[in-house]
């Protein structure tokens, strides 16, 4: 066994103002030239866990730290964070918040400049760590001209001209388009595989996941549950469900297919081994008619929304949007994909009047956006933030939620009844005396969705709602959407995450450069597989599966999700289940 | 443990019934300890806690980080960009010298109670010294803009309650009565302006440093440091009514020096500088109050020397 690089000896910590222990006796050792993945709930310690391996907690934030802590044998309570800067580099969520310099190569001579590297060295470790994140020739620009992925891979970079022995990534990919994600993960891998980097990331991207990591930590209230190889943790489907985890689709499907009795050894975590075993099931299962998702209601009538051959530049003379033409009926539950930069948050911005068409026309309700008053479509339609807060800005929650009902002259009785509503129906009726900064970044983003609710508008945009959510916060988010658009509201979603849309959404509009590449119901859309790549999506594991299989029986099997495909194989039981 | 520390501030040591003589750092590290045993047994009987932290509890300690007088380097930079940025909004107009006031006027006071008297001095004067060049209508005599703008951060981040800085408000309260003596002497001594528009002309000024001078000082202080946002908020609003009033004052007296405004001016500023620095209030009170939830909530490290 490799020596470790990182030792934490019955860690707990508990932040200052707080009565709870938000990391809980955790001893755990992460082995020199490992690719650990930290999982777990929101809420299950994994942000502060990764701030302890560089010292931020507890030398920033202070509070009660129990326990040892050791990183490249220097405990991170003894050395300042400038010294353990210099072993541990660490990679957060957003990589706006890390980006600070006017060019790329500033941003990566940085911290080499304020530890006195000289010149020459900082010359060649740019040219490095460039090399290393495959963004070569991008020196001279600016850091906000790269896409999502381009800008995390940056930040990867920075940390990695620190030559740290040790690289943590909390969340790295959660803002970033399926492609940007697997760039991503794939750098870290070859940093790992190539120079030997201990790697320790926090991610609920569990597909990535199951096919990168060397060791999986499940991490729960602050304890850890278990730890083991991706194949160990990924295919006890039932733990990580009793945790809230989504396992990766793979599994899902399989632990279907044998109704939760198969050995879970014998449970595929990747798509590799998951492709050969549907195969061999192939022979040995029926194929019986699958049960699908019921199909799309097709709407008519005046559209709610109308876009005409709209194009939009920003004042930097960026193109974001060329010819997108759409309706969007009374009731419709429309998805809306694409890589990041295709511009889906600039066309939605137009339903506001947030933006104004550069060219051609946006109708809502009948009549033209360059008319209507954003207060007036505020009362209309409701608009959920990516970043939830760019929305928040009052001293309590329950402030927050009733803000703009206060401001529109609702009654007090009105805006205590509906304030009320909506807290209690996002679960935040208990939070509504505290500070909305106090709370995770995933009930922020309910904060937003309770704020909106309250004005109760016939049409809610939430654009990119899952980001920073586990499976739970996600799905209650999407359960939500379900619930208003059964109650007759026109919902427009934004997501990357695919995989969590077919049950909710009828439509997909597939956004690519500026335009609408594909407008079509979920289940073609989803099959259009080269489609979807051209925009730096991929289609959830399930779909894949599903056409895999719909070749080796000769039959077209427009799939969407694990229990779908599971439910057109009868298979006997499986053996040691 | 509390009521022991308040009794003892005049001896280094006392004696207690086991005959141990500690001193007032033996006494802290006790307190400490005490607290720390109590906070565990608190843990090991918490909700949903059937076990407290079997590791060892670790004294926290910020190493060696960039920071002045206790203030970590980068909350200097955020707030002396937020003071630079705010030097480029213009709330109302300059008489005699020309020009306009800034917004950032009104959160000079919230630097130093953020930071500290010395970290929110820097941060000040690089924000109102950025705002110079961002904004130079906002700054009519630059120099005397950025030295009134750090000695009114220095001023209110002095305003503590108690420990080593407790008496950095006796040399201040001395330096502002120079200044106002040396304004409103000239005014009346020098140039004949009556002693009624002197004294009504400079009410802001002559009632900061009263309140600067009096326990009202300590009073904002404890209402800034307050639990109850509504009394954080007062103290905010009659904490920069002082700050303010001697920031106005420490480049007033300078301005006056260069400008030597008449009698006319004095009178016509009678009813103006009170309400100038009403606004002044509001500002501060409106960015102070959800600053300081804001920072409370969010549970970053506070600067060794802030007071909310």
């Amino acid at each position: 066994m490799s020596e470790p690089i990182a030792v934490l000896d019955r860690v707990s910590y508990m932040y200052p103002r707080s009565r709870d222990l938000v990391l809980r006796d955790i001893t755990l050792q992460v082995r020199r030239g490992e690719f650990l993945g930290l999982i777990g709930p929101t809420g299950a310690g994994k942000t502060t866990l990764c701030l302890t391996l560089n010292g931020v907690v507890p030398q920033f934030y202070g509070g009660r730290f129990f326990g040892h802590v050791t990183v490249a044998g220097l405990d991170t309570l003894e050395h300042p964070i400038s010294t353990l800067a210099q072993h541990v580099g660490a990679v957060f969520q957003d990589p706006e918040t890390q980006l600070i310099a006017t060019s790329v190569e500033n941003e990566i001579a940085f911290a080499l400049e304020n530890i006195r590297v000289p010149r020459d060295e900082i010359r060649k470790r740019i040219s490095r760590a460039l090399t290393a994140v495959r963004l070569e020739g991008t020196e001279a620009r600016h850091p906000h001209e790269l896409s999502g992925g381009q800008k995390q891979r940056l930040a990867i970079a920075a940390a990695l001209a620190m030559q740290p022995d040790l690289l943590v990534l909390d969340e790295p990919t959660s803002q970033l388009d399926p492609i940007g994600t697997q760039e991503v993960f794939a750098t870290v891998r070859e940093l790992n595989r190539e120079l030997g980097m201990s790697i320790v990331m926090a991610s609920h991207a569990a597909e990535e996941m199951a096919e990168y990591a060397d060791r999986i930590a499940l991490l729960s209230s602050g304890g850890l549950v278990t730890v083991g190889t991706p194949d160990e943790i990924y295919s006890q489907v039932d733990l990580l469900e009793e945790h809230h985890l989504r396992p990766p689709q793979v599994a899902s499907t399989f632990h279907s297919i044998w109704r939760g009795k198969a050995d879970a050894a014998r449970v595929p975590v990747r798509m590799e081994p998951a492709l050969q075993e549907l195969e061999a099931l192939s022979s040995e299962c029926s194929l019986r008619a699958p049960e699908m998702l019921a199909k799309p209601v097709v709407h008519g009538g005046t559209p709610l929304l109308s876009v005409r051959d709209l194009g939009y530049v920003y004042p930097d003379g960026t193109e974001a949007l060329n010819g997108v033409s759409l309706d969007v009926h009374e009731g419709e539950y429309v998805l809306i994909i694409g890589q990041n930069g295709a511009g889906k948050t600039t066309l939605v911005k137009h339903f506001l009047s947030l933006l104004l068409p550069t060219e051609g026309a946006v109708a809502i309700g009948g009549m033209d956006s360059r008319e209507l008053v954003v207060s007036d479509l505020a009362k209309r339609i409701g608009y959920i933030a990516q970043n939830p807060d760019s929305q928040i800005f009052s001293n309590t929650v329950g402030e927050e939620v009733s803000f703009a009902l206060t401001n529109l002259g609702y009654s007090a009785e009105v805006v205590r009844a509906r304030t009320q509503e909506s807290l209690t129906a996002m679960g935040l009726l208990e939070a509504r005396n505290r500070h909305p900064l106090s709370l995770a970044k995933g009930d922020r983003a309910r904060i937003v969705i309770a704020a909106v609710l309250a004005m109760q508008p016939d049409t809610v945009i939430f654009d990119e709602p899952t980001t920073g959510q586990d499976f739970r916060g996600a799905r209650y988010i999407l359960d939500i959407s379900r619930e208003l658009h059964a109650a007759g509201k026109t919902v427009i979603v934004i997501t990357h995450h695919l995989y969590l849309m077919p049950e909710y959404a009828d439509r997909v509009i597939v956004m690519g450069k500026g335009t609408i590449l594909l407008d079509a119901p979920i289940r073609e859309a989803y099959q259009r597989v080269d489609l979807l790549r051209s925009t730096f999506l991929t289609p959830p594991q399930a779909v894949l599966l599903a056409r895999h299989l719909g070749q080796i029986v000769g039959q077209q099997l427009p799939l969407l999700t694990p229990a779908e495909v599971a439910s057109c194989l009868e298979c006997p039981p499986p053996e040691g289940g | 443990m509390a009521t022991i520390m308040m009794r003892i501030r005049g001896p280094r040591c006392f004696r207690i019934p086991a005959d141990l003589c500690y001193n007032l750092m033996d006494l802290r590290v006790l307190r400490e300890q005490a607290s720390r045993v109590a906070g565990r047994a608190l843990l090991q009987g918490g909700v949903g806690m059937s076990e407290g932290p079997t590791g060892e509890e670790r004294e926290v300690t910020f190493l060696g980080g960039a920071a002045i007088d206790g203030a970590p380097i980068a909350y200097i930079v955020v707030l002396a960009a937020v003071v630079a940025a705010l030097a480029l909004l213009p709330f109302s107009v300059i008489l005699a010298s020309g020009g306009s006031f800034p917004v950032s006027q009104g959160v000079y006071p919230l630097v130093g109670w953020v930071l500290g008297p010395i970290a929110g001095a820097v941060a000040t004067a690089i924000g109102r010294t950025l705002g110079v060049f961002l904004a130079p209508h906002t700054a009519s005599v630059p120099a005397v803009t950025v030295w009134a703008a750090l000695v009114g951060s220095f001023a209110a981040g002095s305003m503590v309650v108690g420990g080593k800085r407790k008496n950095w408000w006796i040399p201040l309260t001395l330096l502002f009565v120079v200044e106002i003596l040396l304004f409103a002497g000239r005014a009346v001594l020098q140039n004949g302006v009556g002693v009624y528009a002197a004294v009504a002309g400079s009410f802001l000024n002559w009632s900061a440093i009263l309140l600067f001078a009096l326990p009202t000082r300590t009073l904002f202080a404890r209402w800034i440091g307050s639990k109850e946002l509504g009394r954080v908020a007062l103290g905010l609003f009659f904490g920069t009514w002082m700050a303010a009033g001697l920031t106005h004052l420490t480049g007033t007296v300078l301005m006056y020096f260069l400008f030597n405004w008449p009698e006319e001016v004095w009178l016509l500023l009678i009813p103006i500088i009170p309400l100038e620095n009403l606004f002044r209030c509001v500002i501060g009170t409106v960015i102070g109050t959800g600053v300081i939830a804001g920072l409370r909530a969010i549970g970053l490290v506070k600067p060794e020397h802030a007071i909310y």
